[in-house]
């Protein structure tokens, strides 16, 4: 949209505005309609030209403008008929609409509620329709444990989560003082002091299977650290390992963030930053026979340990006779 | 920027706002400010420019006849509950949320549009609460450089152009969707004459526009859920029984159902009865399990993960 499309569009929200807020502070409106106070300025010097038809002076909106050169103060009158803005645009609307359901993925107890009534509320005024053109879903939990986290954080209570932890693939019962709850990258999360691991850690909600009252309350542990980095972050103790692969493990390119990828001898050469050991053994053990060659070669060490046990497991298990060899 | 411009604009919404009946041209080019000293030709051409203009920016400029008798006598003007944003109220509570909405979107355009939207409804007397709630933190991004220029043509119902999969086709936008950090488009891909599923990180190029806004129509009874089913992970197709050792295999134990007859396990094992879609899929799962899972039954299952198993043991 051009400046002036904007422009206007902002004097049509601007004027009532005004109207709705007598002596206006500069800076606040400004920041309420997210443009420089430079830029309100403009705006206002535009609607000292803009009013009625016919264009005599009284005809024209008032504005005080030494009051705004001097202090900083708006003063709008003279403008009745247009005291009520502009319906949204669709594009408003949806925008609106979809930022309130992430909203309503972190929120419980009474301000859930409120964001579901405001969510209908605009539903009603964007058109069922037009509410559609959107769809917004997250991995989350069930309803019942992100209202437990959201009381717990309210009332600033520890909790005992039990969390069924993916890389290393087992349940545990961490005691967590919950921070916040937060919406990334298409998964709700809470970011809380882990008192096990004296760490903060992040826990994603649909990876919580319960949450229950523990001992104690939150202290004060400061802010969490960004939170962005996610598993992408280098670590100082990441280690580089190069697995060589045939093309049928080439998806793991795409999957994770590699270092490199480069053709070698039809496979693939595939360059990973591996933070945790158990996340490249259960990665080996995985991909088994599509990995031609690890270097180094002891980091697969730990996996072909795990596959040698699985196997004896195995062999007991068929000696037994608990599992017959008939197919 | 043109002051001007905006000047001439907003004093011919305000003239055709304040219209009682439909006002002709050479009416509007007497009273509003900014047409006059126009030569007919240059008139003609910046009427109709601020015309598409507003209309542009959502302002309903309606074209009609006052006179029955003389349908060809066209005229124009906004009316004015067509204009107006209806009268919508907000508990305090529901301003807090409002006033969260603002940070959610990691994306320049859209956190404009949202913060338009609450600038609108300050200006109808509403003040969503703008100050950071403690405790919790949504955002949306979309690092899919297609996603805004197809949130434009979505919302605008323009049809787009874009190669995927090797094809170029021509789209037409029904809904974006959201799922697990990634979005798509599902719509009307008239290259294959279907409707069809997009995900906006395999574009291959920017989308272009084709045409005009509002050049299609949405299905009546769009079923959003039908048309993201190739989303959802398939159905089940089979059932296997495996030993799982105490707290590990969570994924396994969430899906799955505890059998209590077994025959003997190694100690700190139990079996499980688990739903899976496909072999290929469910025996790579297994495998990283490594010596957590084993496969009881069936057989033919067992012989794939212990093969593989064998592999990287060598």
């Amino acid at each position: 949209m051009s400046t002036s499309l904007d422009q206007v569009s902002r004097l049509l929200a601007l004027v009532p505005y005004l109207q709705a807020h007598p002596d206006a502070d500069l800076a606040a409106t400004a920041q309420a309609f997210g443009v420089t106070p430079r830029r309100l300025l403009a705006d206002l010097e535009v609607l000292w030209f803009v009013g009625l038809p016919g264009g005599m002076p009284g005809d024209l909106i008032d504005i005080d403008m030494d009051a705004v050169q001097e202090q900083g103060r708006i003063s709008l009158s003279n403008a009745d008929y247009l005291s009520r803005p502009m319906r949204f645009t669709i594009e408003e609307v949806t925008s609106l609409i979809v930022a309130l359901r992430a909203v309503r993925e972190v929120t419980g107890g009474a301000a859930g509620e409120a964001v579901d009534s405001a969510l209908a509320k605009l539903s009603k005024v964007a058109g069922a329709q037009e509410s559609k053109r959107v769809g917004f879903a997250v991995a989350t939990s069930e309803s019942a444990v992100r209202e437990r986290l959201a009381a717990a954080i309210a009332a600033r209570r520890a909790v005992r989560l039990s969390y069924d932890g993916f890389t290393r693939a087992e349940t545990t019962t961490p005691v967590v003082e919950p921070h916040r709850l937060s919406v990334r990258d298409g998964y709700v999360y809470l970011e809380g002091w882990s008192r096990d691991r004296d760490a903060w850690r992040t826990f994603r909600l649909d990876r919580i299977a319960s949450v229950d009252p523990a001992e104690g309350g939150v202290a004060d542990r400061g802010e969490p650290p960004p939170f962005d980095g996610g598993w992408l972050e280098v670590r100082p103790e990441a280690a580089l390992v190069t697995l060589t692969v045939t093309d049928r493990a080439h998806w793991i390119s795409e999957y994770y963030p590699v270092r490199s990828v480069e053709r070698f001898r039809r496979g693939w050469r595939v360059q990973l930053l591996v933070a945790d050991p158990a996340w490249l053994r259960s990665l080996l053990l995985r991909l088994g026979p599509e990995v031609r060659a690890v270097d180094p070669p002891e980091a697969a060490e730990s996996a072909r340990a795990a596959a040698s046990e699985a196997l004896e497991l195995y062999a007991e298990l068929l000696g037994s006779g608990s599992v017959s060899l008939a197919p | 920027m043109a002051p001007r411009k905006s000047e001439r604009i907003m004093n011919l919404a305000i003239c055709l706002l304040m219209a009682r009946r439909f006002l002709d041209k050479n009416h509007i080019r007497e009273v509003v400010e900014g047409y006059a000293g126009l030569s007919d030709a240059a008139f003609e051409r910046t009427f109709e420019r601020d015309k598409d203009d507003l209309r542009a920016m959502g302002v309903p400029v309606e074209t009609g006849s006052n006179s029955s008798l003389f349908p060809d006598d066209i005229g124009y003007r906004i009316r004015r509950q067509d204009f107006e944003l209806p009268p919508i109220d907000f508990t305090a509570a529901e301003a807090t949320a409002l006033g969260l909405a603002s940070q959610v979107w990691g994306t320049a355009t859209l956190a404009e549009q949202t913060v338009s939207a609450l600038a609108k409804l300050r200006a109808a007397g509403i003040d969503p609460d703008a100050s950071r709630l403690p405790g919790v933190s949504p955002s949306i991004g979309a690092k899919e450089p297609a996603f805004e220029p197809l949130w434009q043509a979505t919302m605008t119902r323009t049809v787009v152009g874009f190669g995927y999969r090797g094809v170029r086709r021509e789209v037409e936008p029904w809904v974006l969707t959201y799922r697990r950090g990634s979005w798509y488009l599902a719509g009307f891909d008239r290259t294959r004459g279907a409707a069809r599923l997009f995900k906006l990180a395999r574009l291959e190029d920017a989308p272009r526009t084709i045409g005009k806004p509002g050049a299609y129509e949405l299905p009546e009874n769009m079923d959003l859920t039908e048309l993201t089913r190739p989303l959802e992970p398939a159905p089940a197709a089979a059932e296997a029984v495996v030993a799982i050792r105490g707290d590990k295999a969570p994924d396994l134990r969430r899906r799955g159902l505890p059998v209590d007859d077994a025959a003997p396990l190694p100690p700190g094992f139990a079996a499980w009865r688990v739903p899976y879609t496909s072999d290929r899929e469910f025996v790579t799962e297994v495998c990283g399990y490594g010596p957590a899972v084993l496969v009881l039954e069936p057989a033919a299952l067992r012989r794939q993960v212990i093969g593989r198993l064998a592999a990287v043991a060598r």
